[in-house]
This record gives C-alpha cells, sequence and structure tokens, in this order.
C-alpha cells in the first residue's frame, strides 16, 4: 500500500490524462478502448482520473536536478515488479476505476533493463489478462530502438519527455540525459508509426503501432527559456515529429538544488498561457512567429495569446461576420471553432445581426471590438481607442499569482476551466 | 375526446397509448403513470389499456419514419425521470406528425425545445455514468455496482460494459428506479430487470483490500499547490459520491 503511494506521487506531476485517441475492441479479453475518453473521477485540485498513473520504481541512476527520484535525493525507495503492476491494473480496471495504465518509471541499472521492466508488465496485461484497454508507455531515454520497436507494438500511446527545451538546459539539470538521447526515440517513433499507417494501408492485419500517436512533456519555468523559444519547438513537434500533443508541466519545486531558480514563482499562469498558445498552433492555423516575436519573445499574462495577437493586426479588423471566411473568422478573439462553424452555418439562412453572435457561443466580451454585423460595429469603444487593452484584460485588477499563496486559488480555477473547453 | 389519460407505467403501455392518441390527434392536458387499481371511482382520468401488440406495431412504424436524430431523443426521453416527460413526448409527436423530417431543424419550437434539452440531460449522465460506475467483487465473483442517477440511463450504458467486461459476471443496479442490469458473461447477454435490494452484498476479502488501494492512490494523486474543491464539485457532485469508493470513509 505505501509503495503504490510512493509510486503514484512519483508519477502525478506528469500532466498528460488523455485516453483518447484509441479505439480498441475486445475481443475475448477484457476492457476496451473508448475513442471520446471517459473521466471517472476528479481530484481535490480538479484534475480528471482516467488511468492509474504510477512509476515502477523510483529508483534511479540519474541525476536530474528538478526531480525528486534523482539519485543524490534521500527519499525511501520501492518498486513494483510487472507482475504487481499487471495485477494491480487489471484489479482496478474490472472494477471501473480506471481507463487503462500510464506507466513510467525512474531508471534501473540501464536504460535497456528498465525498458525491457516496462514491457514486461504491458506484456502480461495484454496477454496474460488479455487486456484490451488503453496504455500509454513511457520510453526510458537512451533505449535500444529495438525495445522502443516493441513497446510500441504493445501500447496505446509512447512518449519520451523533452523536459527543457534546449540542449543546454537538458544538460545543465540532466546531465546523465542528452539531447539524442531524447530525440532519438521520438524520431525512430515518429517514422514506425508513419510506416506503419503506409503498412496498414496495405493490410489490415499488420499490427497496429502506437495507434493513439505520441506525446511529449515540457518543464516550464525551471530554466530560463523564453515562451517564443517553447512555442516554436512545439510548433516543429508537431509539424516535424507528428506529435499528437504536447504537454507543459508548471515547475513545482520539490526539491532544493542550486541549479534551480532559488524562489520560482510557480509559473502555472505561464503554463496555462502556453496551453492556450498551444491550441492556436493546432486548431487555428496560428503559426509560432504570429504569436511571439523578438520583440516580445514572452506571451502575456494578462492577455490570452489570440486578444494579444488581435490588438498588434488592428488594421485586420473589424472584420464583417456575414462576409468573412472560416480561417478569418477563427482569428478573431472570442470566436472560437464552434462557433465559427456555427456562424458559417447560420448565415446561410441569412445576413447575421450582432444580437444573433451571442446565440451562437460567441463571447461578445471580446469579440465586439472586431466584428461588425450587416456593417453595425457592436464596440462600446473604437477600434484605435486607447482604452480597447485594458477593457480585454482577462482580469485587469489581479495580480500575479505568486506560488503557494491563496491568491492562486482564483485565477487557477477559471484557468481550468477555460483549459477544458479550449476555445480562445 | 380530450383531457387527461393515464397507462400503467410500462413502455408497451405508454406506446399503446401514444398510437391511440395520435390516430385522433387528441388534445392532451396531462398524461400520467397509475396502475389500473389505484384508479378511484371518480378519477376523471381515462385509462389506455396496454397492447403487446399495438405497441409494438407502432414503435416499428416510428422507428422506420423518424430521423435517426429524432429517434435518439425519443429514446433518452423515454428514459428520462421527469413529472411531464410523456406529455413532452405526446406533443413532440403531434409536431412530428404534421411537420415530418422537418422537426429536426425547429430546435426553437416550444413543442422541440424542451424535449431536446431533456434529451441532452439524459445522454449527459449517461456518459458521465460510463465513468461512475463501481464494481465490489461478491463472494462468489459476481462483480456488483450500485447507482442512482437522475435518469434510468441502464439502458444507454448497458452496451458499453458488456463490451467492456465481456468475460466477467457483473450487475449494475439503479437503486433509486429499482432495476438493474445482469450481465452473463457465458451466454454474453444483458437484461434489464426489476431490482431490490434485501441484504447488504458480502464482499470478499481481496476486494476490501482493492478498495483501500484505490482510496489510497486517489488521494495520493492531488496536487496541494493546486487545491480546487470547487471544480471538483462541479465535476463530481456530492449526490453521486456516495456510491464512488474513492469517497467513501
Ligand atoms: S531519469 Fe531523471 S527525471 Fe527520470 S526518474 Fe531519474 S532523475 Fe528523475
Amino acid at each position: 500500500m505505501d509503495r503504490l503511494k510512493i509510486l503514484a506521487d512519483g508519477a502525478k506531476y506528469d500532466v498528460s490524462c488523455s485516453s483518447s485517441g484509441s479505439s480498441r475492441s475486445n475481443s475475448g479479453g477484457v476492457g476496451s478502448a473508448a475513442s471520446c475518453g471517459i473521466c471517472h473521477s476528479w481530484t481535490s485540485d480538479g484534475r480528471c482520473v482516467s488511468l492509474l498513473k504510477i512509476l515502477m520504481t523510483n529508483r534511479c541512476i540519474y541525476d536530474c536536478a528538478y526531480c525528486v527520484n534523482r539519485r543524490s535525493n534521500d527519499v525511501q525507495r520501492v518498486a513494483l515488479s510487472p507482475a504487481e503492476v499487471a495485477e494491480l491494473t487489471i484489479g482496478f480496471y474490472r472494477r471501473n476505476y480506471i481507463e487503462g495504465l500510464f506507466l513510467s518509471t525512474g531508471v534501473v541499472r540501464s536504460a535497456d533493463y528498465t525498458m525491457e521492466l516496462l514491457i514486461q508488465a504491458v506484456r502480461t496485461l495484454r496477454e496474460q489478462y488479455r487486456f484490451n484497454g488503453y496504455i500509454h508507455l513511457k520510453l526510458v531515454p537512451g533505449a535500444d530502438p529495438l525495445l522502443v520497436q516493441q513497446a510500441g507494438l504493445w501500447a496505446d500511446r509512447v512518449s519520451v519527455n523533452l523536459e527543457l527545451p534546449t540542449r543546454e538546459s537538458l544538460q545543465l539539470l540532466a546531465p546523465d540525459k542528452s539531447r539524442d538521447s531524447v530525440v532519438g526515440p521520438m524520431r525512430q517513433v515518429s517514422s514506425l508509426i508513419t510506416a506503419n499507417r503506409a503498412e496498414r494501408k496495405q493490410s489490415r492485419k499488420v499490427a497496429r503501432f502506437a495507434p493513439a500517436g505520441q506525446s511529449t512533456q515540457l518543464i516550464v519555468g525551471a530554466t530560463g527559456e523564453s515562451d517564443r523559444q517553447i512555442v516554436t519547438l512545439s510548433e516543429q513537434l508537431y509539424q516535424r515529429l507528428e506529435l499528437k500533443r504536447v504537454y507543459y508541466s508548471a515547475f513545482i519545486p520539490t526539491v532544493a538544488d542550486t541549479r534551480l531558480p532559488a524562489r520560482p514563482e510557480a509559473p502555472l499562469r505561464r503554463e496555462h498561457r502556453l496551453y492556450q498558445a498551444d491550441w492556436l498552433l493546432r486548431y487555428y492555423g496560428f503559426a509560432a512567429h504570429e504569436l511571439l516575436d523578438e520583440a516580445s519573445p514572452n506571451l502575456d499574462s494578462e492577455l490570452d495569446p489570440k486578444t494579444g495577437w488581435a490588438l498588434r493586426h488592428l488594421e485586420l479588423f473589424p472584420l464583417e461576420i456575414n462576409r468573412a471566411g472560416y480561417e478569418e473568422l477563427l482569428r478573431v478573439p472570442g470566436i472560437g471553432v464552434r462557433s465559427a462553424q456555427r456562424i458559417i452555418r447560420a448565415r446561410r439562412q441569412g445576413h447575421l445581426g450582432t444580437d444573433d453572435l451571442a446565440s451562437l457561443g460567441v463571447v461578445m466580451k471580446r469579440a465586439r471590438y472586431f466584428v461588425t454585423a450587416r456593417g453595425r460595429y457592436a464596440g462600446d469603444a473604437g477600434l484605435d481607442s486607447n482604452g480597447l487593452r485594458s477593457r480585454l484584460l482577462d482580469r485587469p485588477l489581479q495580480k500575479r499569482p505568486v506560488q503557494l499563496s491563496l491568491a492562486l486559488e482564483q485565477p487557477v480555477r477559471d484557468e481550468t476551466a477555460s483549459l477544458i473547453t479550449g476555445e480562445l | 375526446m380530450s383531457g387527461c389519460y393515464c397507462y400503467d407505467g410500462t413502455l408497451a403501455g405508454l406506446l399503446s397509448l401514444y398510437a391511440r392518441l395520435l390516430a385522433e390527434r387528441v388534445v392532451v392536458e396531462r398524461i400520467s403513470a397509475t396502475p389500473p387499481d389505484q384508479q378511484s371511482l371518480f378519477s376523471s382520468e381515462i385509462y389506455i389499456a396496454t397492447d403487446q401488440a399495438v405497441a409494438e406495431a407502432f414503435w416499428q412504424r416510428l422507428t422506420r419514419r423518424l430521423s435517426s436524430h429524432s429517434l435518439k431523443l425519443l429514446r433518452h426521453c423515454l428514459l428520462a425521470d421527469h413529472p411531464q416527460q410523456e406529455l413532452l413526448i405526446y406533443t413532440y409527436l403531434l409536431l412530428e406528425a404534421e411537420q415530418g423530417k422537418r422537426v429536426d431543424g425547429m430546435l426553437a419550437h416550444p413543442a422541440v425545445a424542451p424535449v431536446w434539452k431533456l434529451s441532452q440531460q439524459v445522454g449527459r449522465e449517461a456518459h458521465r455514468y460510463l465513468g461512475f460506475v463501481r464494481f465490489q467483487q461478491l463472494q462468489g465473483g459476481l462483480y456488483y455496482a450500485a447507482i442512482a442517477p437522475d435518469h434510468r440511463i441502464l439502458l444507454l450504458i448497458g452496451a458499453h460494459f458488456a463490451e467492456r467486461f465481456s468475460d466477467q459476471q457483473w450487475v449494475i443496479h439503479d437503486q433509486r428506479h429499482n432495476e438493474g442490469i445482469l450481465y452473463d458473461a457465458e451466454k454474453k447477454e444483458w437484461l434489464l430487470l426489476p431490482m431490490e435490494l434485501h441484504a447488504q452484498p458480502e464482499i470478499t476479502p481481496q476486494e476490501i483490500q482493492f478498495q483501500q488501494l484505490w482510496r489510497s492512490y486517489f488521494t495520493t494523486l492531488a496536487i496541494p499547490e493546486r487545491r480546487n474543491l470547487k471544480l471538483q464539485q462541479g465535476k463530481v457532485p456530492l449526490k453521486v459520491r456516495g456510491y464512488l469508493t474513492e469517497f467513501m470513509a
């Protein structure tokens, strides 16, 4: 019981939670993966629980500065055997506590040895228990390509955590991991997925390789990179390696280390802005350089990135809602993917007035300054007004949240809500 | 002919009633489920008797005629637990009889909007219960889960659990509506049955252990720096917590 506590504690900062994107139907054994994702519970911090998220062991031969499990940290060390991981997963699954397993680990003996342990746990589940539920496997940096390939055949999704955006930070804070040992497996997985897709077009009998794709995680705020560096990196990961998701995890110090910022502000607000920017990259057709440039390399903490972009490009607005194309509509603050689609559909029946917009899901509080409907402008101030920025601030009077202070509760609450819908 | 109607409370009874009333486009004030033996002598309600053959024929005609969208709407509303669902559905069916498939687009129409809203509530609750069911292993190997949903969602979630737990013997018991799904792993079949609990089910020692493990896992997961009870309560309302292992003492 204590082992489970320790090993769950070690994995909980890994932020990926999604169990969606893979549908596996049950062929005789137990379990299925629903492609829409099912949340089973929510923790007292409001995060959804859908997977058993644990470490196989918190023993580690490496010494990453940001990590509780690093070699030089004095904590109790425990481990579960592959058989125990499998038994626990199936026991939880049969009671409908979880959608599946997210298995990560510290590195014991060597990268390959550790990778083999993980694979053994997953094989036991798939073969012995005939488990068809969702499995997300963390790849160990530096593991042999053959093991990486095996992992992808047993799991639905695999990921290697990039953790730090630049080679230099990685070297500083994770001296035992090289950039290549992390990016190597990512490249390999990316090409294996592409190859697998092509093969499966030829024959459906070919086994699926990581059908839910690969993801990665970046720690934000442990080193000095700008948002521009981070967002540009994410853009490359989506474009070149076709990652399904990049997760951002605000660095919360759990160990003291001279290499870490002395009293870092828990960058939750920043994490939130990065998710918003990420959303703009993936669903709104924005490019990283449009959101951030050398002159302003960091996201505005007070404005969501789309509003920020719009304020820098007032020459493109106001936009006539009855004529604008889908791509243009998407760029209006307050119009999300769904409301843009609804506008397109609704205006086929007749011209839309400003009153119609709110019922189509447009957030008029923001959108009104950037659109006209039947030529009518709905803002209560002109587009060139200096006051526009202050009218559009998220929470004009709120100070930036400070780590662990009570002031944190307010902004975090609102932010999570908008994270879930993700509409900007 | 207009006024207040009642039926025996079964689905077949309700369909028999719709068949009769729709044929003549009767204007209705109220429809209620009252078993015939509880009818008072002076009741002004007109009782429509259940006729299995009429009900089946009516349902077949309806499923052939309605769009898949309307059919889904109807299925959800039939399972709703709402004081006026019978009348709401009837009003909708009247409009449909008049307008045909056009009703699909008439979301704002007073005969459509409430049905649509109710159907959404039922659908949303059913989806939530894909996650909110907790099985306990009983002596003898049966997996038992108790729930108390607002609406009668069992029929909407049965197929999901039948696929997912196809090799285990299980029951999901809706304690509010006194019915349950019994899944037979050998025949790979599930049945909706009236169900009542007479004694607390006896669980296995292994079950106790798994429950403890799960609770301890669940409490460890929360990150204290991000505590947000209000968000949690929005997602896991207090009324369902009594049935969720992780919230039990
Ligand atoms: S490799 Fe680094 S991050 Fe991973 S467990 Fe070991 S010390 Fe922690």
